[in-house]
């Protein structure tokens, strides 16, 4: 028998790590909805937020969030670098060739990782790790609550910047029509690099978040990530933000909730079914309403 | 052709003096000539048919674990389970190039890595097939005609002759009409479809064969190994480094993913030494490097410039 309480305790811890995961997919979605490229090092740019709260914490000692106050920007110059320096160059060669460069740096970041840190798993101890909140019959974890708290707070000042800023317009219209965009005058290169430094601090920061949670390894986790990104974008549907925010928090809760009433070693299969399943049937996303196929 | 032809002579000439030469490092030398054919028969799908795969792990992985089991449980020799392996193997490329066909772009190539995740997931769960997280053991193998299979020696030749095999079907597929209307394909779907050619068929015929010599060598890479794990032979970086290696080497050549293999398999091992296990760094610098500065691949380069050449000189005179 169901029980109630359980129930909505499940649903909402699908929740808040739905969040991250939607912080993720958002980053991964903006990127791809600018510059056609399928980022295959998302993934290890949330590893470098983690290992960058490791360092922060191994230096300093305080708390992994106040490490965002370094990531933050220096994540964003990294993904403009990055995006100058490698994708740029071959803006113009087949699709394909992004996403190998991606790979490559994917392979880089993570065993650059490897040899720093060492293979071992590393996670940064909180001492409110196992410090819960409790409304009603549900116990909430102070470490989701605050991963859901910077998820939201991230995604309302990425809205706020895509909808009611001048570079936030021109984000959408060089997503939405490129030559058009370079028509009225928007320099889309610039928007470019921009765009995937900010697909770099999203990833770096639900990464920041996800440490007082996970365990981080240098080359395994990254690709877990990653293909966790791709889930929530093609749930949602490739290139929208609103519809990567649905696909995190439906992968979030897909997961616990698979994990909790059917087979829990299945746990990371669950997402991977999801995502065949709308590949093969919706490839537009489920809240896609076009079919464009890429 | 006939260069294509000498240049097999050659390398199975290098290939027979190879173990003579240096008895003792044969072991690199195997791991060199089964990711030779792997990268060739990834580049049947991934360069002729132009459909990047990254779940091609998926066949090796199936090739070994049919093989493991087969001789562990069933008590069959590792030839008859490698064959089954390998119907199994174009079996499953075709259903999941059946579904997957429709999707154009990067959606074919992510649903790959799913596909490849999902296999590595029951393998891990399963215990009851395949050991589980544990893995299998192979303990006794059969000694056809006095023959040990476990030995190094023995394992060479058969890579060896896995890879003369997969590079001759490319060689024989280049000059077939097969071959031709992959490459149509490859290039334009819908000006294929105006010549007469079936480009799903097509794209599946070169899967299914993609998918069932990559699972021969999984075969035969359980055996060299003879301890399987599904966290080595489904993980998303082996079918990384077997797409890797095709790209590096020069996609849709005939001596492309070979010239990869040997370079990055060779690079790989003398950075193993160096940076233990974050040996992949020098994949990872190596692809960007190709992808910025020589985007057809060492050979598909190095023909370009040939060609170049020629027709320069012609000019000339």
């Amino acid at each position: 028998m169901l029980d109630l309480a359980i129930f909505i305790q499940n649903l909402a811890n699908g929740l808040l790590i739905g969040g991250v995961y939607a912080l993720i997919g958002v980053g991964l979605t903006l990127v791809f909805g600018v510059m056609r490229t399928i980022n295959f090092a998302h993934g290890d740019f949330v590893v470098l937020g983690m290992y960058g709260a490791v360092l922060f914490d191994l230096v300093f000692g305080f708390d992994p969030y106040l490490s965002l106050l370094i990531a933050l920007p220096v994540a964003f110059v990294v993904g403009m670098v990055v995006e100058r320096a490698i994708l740029a160059p071959i803006a113009e060669a087949p699709a394909e060739s992004s996403l190998l460069a991606t790979l490559g740096l994917s392979l880089i970041i993570g065993n650059v990782l490897l040899l720093t840190f060492g293979g071992e798993p590393r996670s940064v101890q909180v001492p409110y790790a196992s410090d819960t909140v409790r409304i009603g019959e549900v116990n909430l974890s102070i470490v989701l609550l605050a991963a859901g708290a910077a998820t939201t707070a991230m995604i309302g000042v990425l809205y706020w910047f895509l909808e009611r800023t001048e570079r936030g317009r021109a984000v959408r219209a060089t997503a939405e029509n490129r030559l058009g965009a370079e028509l009225v005058g928007i320099d889309t290169r610039r928007v470019q690099s921009f765009v995937f430094g900010m697909g770099t601090a999203l990833a770096v920061t639900a990464g920041v978040t996800l440490i007082p949670l996970l365990f981080a390894t240098p080359t395994f986790t990254g690709a877990i990530f990653t293909l966790k990104a791709f889930v929530v974008t093609v749930l949602g549907g490739l290139g929208r933000v609103g519809a990567a925010i649905g696909g995190g928090l439906l992968l979030g809760v897909v997961e616990v909730l698979g994990a909790s009433y059917f087979l829990s070693e299945y746990r990371d299969a669950y997402g991977l079914l999801a995502f065949l399943l709308v590949l093969l049937l919706r490839p537009e996303g489920l809240f896609g309403k076009t079919v464009k196929r890429v | 052709m006939r260069t294509h032809l000498l240049g097999l002579a050659a390398f199975v000439a290098a290939g027979v003096a190879y173990p003579f030469l240096f008895p003792s490092v044969l072991t690199i030398a195997i791991t060199i000539l089964l990711f030779v054919g792997w990268a060739t028969a990834w580049d049947v799908l991934g360069g002729w048919a132009g459909q990047v795969s990254l779940g091609h792990a998926a066949f090796v992985g199936l090739g070994a674990y049919f093989v493991a089991i087969g001789v562990t449980e069933y008590q069959l020799a590792p030839w008859w389970s490698a064959l089954l392996g390998m119907a199994v193997a174009a079996a499953l490329a075709f259903a999941w190039g059946w579904l997957t066909f429709g999707l154009r772009g990067p959606y074919f190539t992510l649903s790959t890595i799913a596909f490849a995740e999902i296999l590595r997931l029951v393998a891990i769960n399963e215990g009851w097939l395949t050991g589980g997280a544990t893995g299998v053991f192979i303990a006794t193998l059969p000694e056809p005609f006095g023959l040990d299979l476990f030995a190094r020696q023995t394992q060479y030749w058969l890579a060896l002759a896995f890879a003369v095999l997969v590079i001759g079907i490319v060689l024989a597929l280049s000059r077939a009409r097969f071959g031709y209307a992959l490459r149509a394909v490859r290039e334009d779907e819908d000006a294929a479809m105006a010549a007469g050619i079936d480009p799903k068929r097509t794209k599946l015929k070169a899967f299914m064969l993609s998918g069932a010599l990559t699972a021969l060598g999984g075969g035969l890479y359980g055996m060299v190994l003879s301890f399987l794990e599904p966290h080595v032979l489904f993980y998303l970086l082996l079918s990384v480094q077997i797409a890797l290696t095709a790209i590096i080497g020069g996609r849709g050549t005939i001596w492309g993913p070979a010239a990869g293999a040997l370079v990055l398999i060779g690079a790989g091992e003398v950075f193993r030494t160096t940076f233990a296990e974050a040996n992949l760094l020098i994949y990872g610098v190596l692809i960007l490097v190709i992808v910025l500065f020589a985007p057809r691949g060492l050979v598909g380069e190095a023909t370009r410039r040939a060609i170049r050449r020629r027709y320069a000189k012609r000019a000339q005179s």
